[in-house]
């Protein structure tokens, strides 16, 4: 009886030391922000951007469709079915809270995490097993400058922008829907702007930030925790997806419970 | 004991197969530890940088331990140190070129015109002008090498350190590359000093060194 529960708090244990590892690791990265050296910030910045690159501008024809199909869809739908009741109104509602609220910032949460999380937790697990952050550290650039705050920053910027383009296509694919079913563009921004509060806008800004944390953190934690074998790298990028996957849908559950 | 004035000290440094390493080396001095690879010789740079903590003893450069420095004075007293790690550490997603100017732009304030003026410099010397462009994948062993001691000494440091810099390349490359270490052609008293770690010196060099020691089972010896 004894070993299934040892083995329990065992796994258990790990677990819960392997988040105190991860907060850690994140805040040593903000705090690494104070201590980057006048000459780095520049460097920092020149990586930054180009990892906004990466991250925000090649994600965006990609963000484009999704959120154009999803909102061009579920508006033609609820156009047409609530039309039967003469209930369009809701969906303003549907609108604001289904996708711009909801959908918006979670869609585009997965989308970043399954594109940038897998590849800065592959780059980051390459860089240690090929020797990069050890000569980093020999030559007295700290890995966390170099290569954390920057993506970590990047990634923040980059899903806040996509989500503020999500939204901003939506709400325009809606029209088009719409419009598509016979409603009127005036009708449809009325019920739409109606919906909408600045508390919507401030949700959908914070799940940006907090989405922006989580993939700029969880993926370069579980990069740079391999040690030397390069079978350690598909690996470390699975686990840095999978992670980033549930912690934003935790996360976006604690927004709904808390607000 | 540590020499007074020693640039690099190692005092009782235990390494893995129970050798113990005392030495010290003076300034414009070059000095080639070898050893087998289980030896723990390959550990050398990494503990007098303080990237790595021997079981006894301790490391110092220019007097200082660096493995008991706070971490961001750490990091500010290794920027003035050369390192050249074993298999080059090259950063795969920069030119050459980029790795080279790294410790430049990082860790220096000079300018961007300054910091080209030097790389060119620099990439001349050691013959990479033509594939400064190209990423650490796309050229040779011995181009790879070249770009990361170019990039250890891009800053004219003071003191070198070397993780098996000469292996796989000829005696010439090799023999051209730890003049560069050291400095080039100059005075002996404006040379650098050089620390040089790996399991064989090549039979070149070694009239080339000023002090040679050898890991030989659980001994550490100073060879003739």
């Amino acid at each position: 009886m004894r070993a299934p529960v040892a083995i329990i708090g065992s796994e258990l244990t790990r677990r819960v030391s392997r988040l105190g590892a991860l907060a850690r690791f994140f805040f040593d990265a903000l705090r690494s922000f104070g201590t980057l050296p006048r000459a780095g910030r520049r460097v920092a910045w020149h990586v930054l951007l180009n990892q906004i690159w990466f991250t925000a501008l090649q994600a965006i024809p990609l963000i484009i469709v999704l959120s154009g199909l999803l909102s061009f869809l579920v508006i033609s739908q609820a156009v047409r079915e609530l039309g039967r009741f003469g209930a369009t109104e809701i969906i303003g509602t549907l609108m604001v809270v289904a996708i711009v609220r909801e959908l918006g910032p979670l869609l585009t949460a997965l989308v970043v995490a399954g594109r940038s999380g897998t590849a800065i937790a592959a780059e980051l697990a390459t860089n240690r097993v090929g020797g990069e952050v050890d000569a980093l550290e020999g030559m007295g650039i700290d890995p966390l400058h170099y290569l954390v705050l920057p993506r970590l920053g990047a990634a923040v910027v980059s899903v806040f922008c996509l989500i503020v383009l999500f939204d901003g296509v939506a709400i325009a694919a809606g029209l088009v829907a719409a419009t598509a079913n016979g409603m009127s563009p005036d009708r449809y921004f009325d019920i739409v702007l109606r919906s909408l509060a600045f508390g919507d806008a401030g949700v959908s800004i914070g799940k940006g930030l907090v989405f922006g944390a989580i993939i700029g953190t969880l993926p370069s934690f579980h990069g740079l925790r391999v040690r030397r074998a390069p079978t350690e790298v598909p690996i470390a990028a699975g686990r840095a997806v999978v992670g980033s996957i549930v912690a934003i849908f935790l996360c976006s559950a604690l927004f709904v419970a808390a607000l | 004991m540590t020499m007074p004035g020693a640039l690099l000290a190692f005092e009782a440094v235990q390494l893995a197969r129970g050798a113990v390493c005392d030495l010290s080396v003076p300034p414009h001095h070059a000095v080639a530890v070898s050893g087998p690879e289980d030896s723990g010789v390959g550990s050398l740079a990494r503990v007098a940088l303080g990237l790595e903590r021997p079981p006894n003893g301790r490391a110092l450069i220019m007097n200082t331990e660096i493995a008991r420095l706070p971490r961001a004075a750490a990091l500010a007293f290794r920027r003035r140190v050369g390192y050249l790690p074993a298999g080059d550490g090259l950063l795969q997603n920069l030119s050459l070129q980029d790795n080279i100017a790294l410790p430049l732009r990082f860790g220096t304030e000079l300018d961007d015109d300054a910091i080209e003026g030097r790389i060119r410099i620099i990439l001349t010397m050691m013959h990479l002008t033509d594939v400064s462009a190209l990423r650490p994948a796309h050229v040779n062993e011995e181009q790879r090498r070249r770009a990361a001691l170019a990039r250890a000494v891009v800053f004219d440091p003071e003191l070198v350190l070397m993780e098996q810099p000469f292996d796989g390349l000829t005696d010439r490359a090799a023999a051209e590359l730890l003049e560069v270490a050291r400095g080039g052609v100059t005075a002996g008293g404006s040379r650098r000093t050089v620390f040089i770690t790996g399991q064989d010196l090549p039979h070149l060099l070694r009239a080339r060194v000023d002090s040679r020691y050898r890991v030989v089972g659980s001994t550490f010896l100073r060879e003739a």
